[in-house]
């Protein structure tokens, strides 16, 4: 047979029956290759196995208490910022819309241009100044109130404030009506 | 898998952080162990460690509880080192420069005698581990370590029976000429190639 086949037996440590387990003790008497092989990969099997097993420092889940906390906190707020993001971009357009409405009777386009700049313009700096005031509130609100409380919060204001829009629209179309 | 451990992973798919942090208390150890393998340090195998827990619990609505639960936060434990291996090569730190070692002795009842002895052997294994492929490191580690048959090494490591073999063929010889050559280190070593070339020809 082959010095290949032996080799190939030793190293996948192969379960072999009666004749081919004397076959390769034959083998290992003639070839000190496979011999040094054969010892080689039993050594190693020994030293693997009578090695001792690393272990975690002592508080191992306690850690990972903590890390999933963190990690659970910053997916939370990442959440939170892009839905706060969403709801202002969305109250913006709205209101800028119904302040085009309002004032497109009266103003003539560059006018109206300006006017629509200035507004985006202080809308921005007073969600700005109002992200100063609101985000140290939320970064205690998280800790104490569940996510969904606040996502129940965000969809109520906005709620509301189309509301408003819309009644303020429906109002503004009355009284066109009345003075026509 | 006992009824207990079925029920921490019934509550932790309810997303019960406290139910899952039981099954890190029961499984930390096999997972560690993987992951120091892999990765040498203490550091980077608390680090992995840790790391493939939070994977786990973050895929525990994926687990198939018809599976071994230690075999699948195993396998993403040793999926998890090989890309770290591959991402930062990381490489297998040897003793001396082991800042954090925990291979300082691991039981401090142990004879100065012994606990050489078990830094070296530490030593060795390291070595041993170092040259081999990310892959088949994880293959050696779990079946030399966690006596996994080759079947199940393939599902670990999402590969085939075949290829799982061939794999362990290719790490088994490289350690055994790694390891003769550590046993002689003054006579240098022959290329295997050649060895074999010599060989075959003085048997036909
Ligand atoms: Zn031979």
């Amino acid at each position: 047979m082959k010095h290949q086949q032996y080799e190939t037996w030793i190293l996948l440590d192969t379960e072999l029956d009666q004749d081919q387990h004397r076959d390769l003790q034959v083998h290992l008497k003639q070839c000190s290759q496979c011999q040094s092989l054969h010892l080689a990969t039993h050594q190693i099997a020994h030293l693997f196995k009578n090695s001792p097993i690393p272990e975690p420092n002592p508080g191992f889940s306690t850690r990972w208490m903590t890390r999933m906390e963190k990690v659970e906190n910053r997916k939370n707020r990442l959440i939170l910022g892009t839905t706060i993001s969403v709801i202002s971009i969305a109250t913006l357009l709205l209101l800028s819309s119904v302040g085009i409405q309002i004032r497109a009777g009266i103003a003539y386009f560059p006018q109206l241009m300006l006017e629509m700049i200035t507004l985006v313009a202080k809308w921005i700096i007073f969600l700005n100044q109002l992200r100063d005031i609101v985000s140290p509130l939320f970064r205690v609100g998280m800790k104490l109130i569940s996510p969904v409380w606040l996502y129940t919060l965000g969809f109520s204001l906005s709620g509301i404030t189309g509301a408003w829009m819309l009644s303020l629209i429906k109002s503004r179309t009355i009284q066109r009506e009345l003075h026509s | 898998m006992c009824n207990t451990e079925q029920q921490w992973i019934a509550e932790a798919k309810t997303g019960n952080k406290n139910a899952f942090a039981k099954l890190v208390e029961k499984y930390q150890k096999p997972v560690y162990s993987v992951c120091y393998r892999m990765l040498g340090t203490p550091t980077a195998a608390e680090d992995a460690a840790q790391e493939a827990f939070i994977r786990a619990y973050q895929a525990i609505d994926r687990y198939d509880t018809s599976r071994s639960f230690a075999t699948w936060v195993l396998s993403i434990a040793s999926n998890y080192s090989i890309d770290q291996l591959k991402k930062k090569k990381v490489t297998i730190l040897s003793i001396d420069n082991e800042k954090h070692s925990w291979l300082a002795p691991p039981d401090p009842g142990l004879s100065p005698e012994k606990a050489a002895l078990e830094k070296e052997k530490l030593g060795q294994i390291q070595s041993l581990l170092t040259d081999l492929n990310e892959v088949d490191r994880a293959a050696v580690v779990l079946q030399y370590w966690h006596d996994y048959s080759y079947e199940e090494i393939a599902d670990t490591l999402d590969l085939s029976s075949s290829a799982v073999k061939s794999r362990l063929f290719r790490a088994r010889r490289l350690m055994a000429e790694k390891w003769q050559e550590m046993q002689l280190p003054s006579v240098p070593a022959v290329h295997s190639t050649a060895k074999r070339i010599t060989h075959e020809t003085s048997t036909i």
